[in-house]
């Protein structure tokens, strides 16, 4: 399959978006004292990344859940590597971009 | 009123003695789901002595206390459940479920089961409103329901009533015990 050029503009995009989405998820939902743009998108989030916990994983697991409608089960802990990860799963679990 | 479980099988639940046993009643109880409960204050509690010495008020950290109670029973309920479903299908080999490996899954016999010991740990309070004391007389209803469960953390809506009034309602995340730590 062989996308144009503005498909594949409006896909990073959409991408990009959903990143954005994610980011503001994880700053609101965990409290982060942080802007948007200082959080990368494969920057680690647990661990020496940002420093997230199991308690913060149940929150996001609450958050992406009521954000997205994806639900994220025990053994996925490893969508929570970073933006992009989770960003690849629920992309995986929508079958797409979701269009926001 | 009707009664799900008395005090006598809250005491088989939960590993909680006086004077830190602060559920007296169950009265609604869907295992692994959700639960209402009932907790009377006496004025012989004993925390009145010192909270405080001129004006009885329950602490409201221990409302908190029992709506965890309360998510104890719910969980604890929850796998006894669970066990006893394994048992009716019993073609599966490996019952499902971490904890269940640990019992006789093809002979369970609940009496067996030290079901106290999986009790888990109050992890976090997320959020809390106390809306109105609870003094001597009052009888808290309270009221637990699991949100959302990951690995062994769940989030769990709390409430407690005073007859028609919210005397506390908020948002736990409890533990189940670590499967390396249980009995």
């Amino acid at each position: 399959m062989t996308l144009s050029y503005e498909e594949t503009e409006r896909l990073a995009i959409q991408r990009m978006e959903l990143n954005r989405r994610i980011k503001a998820v994880l700053i609101e939902r965990l409290g982060l004292d942080m802007s948007l743009d200082h959080l990368t998108d494969d920057q680690s989030l647990f661990g020496r990344g940002l420093g997230l916990d199991s308690i913060d994983a149940l929150e996001l697991v609450v958050g992406v859940e009521d954000m997205f409608n994806v639900s994220i089960y025990d053994g996925d802990m490893e969508v929570f590597g970073s933006v992009n990860k989770l960003a690849d799963y629920i992309i995986d679990q929508l079958g797409g971009v979701p269009v926001l | 009123m009707r009664t799900v479980l008395s005090a006598d099988e809250i005491r088989q639940l939960l590993p909680h003695r006086w004077p830190f046993l602060l559920l007296d009643r169950v009265i609604e109880l869907d295992p692994g789901k959700a639960a209402t409960g009932i907790k009377n204050v006496s004025v012989n509690e004993p925390y009145f002595q010192g909270h405080f010495p001129h004006e009885y008020i329950m602490p409201g950290v221990l409302i908190v206390e029992a709506l965890a109670q309360l998510t104890a029973i719910v969980y604890c309920q929850g796998v006894l459940s669970e066990i006893a479903a394994t048992s009716t299908s019993s073609q599966l080999e490996t019952p499902v479920g971490p904890l269940v490996g640990k019992f006789d899954a093809k002979e369970p016999d609940v009496s067996d089961i030290q079901i106290s010991s999986l009790v888990g740990y109050l992890v976090a309070i997320k959020a809390m409103k106390f809306k109105r004391p609870a003094v001597p007389g009052d009888q808290l209803v309270l009221k637990s329901r699991i949100l959302s469960t990951f690995g062994i953390l769940s989030q769990v809506s709390v409430t407690a009533h005073i007859r028609s009034e919210i005397a506390a309602e908020g948002v736990l995340i409890v533990s189940q015990r670590p499967a390396n730590e249980g009995a």
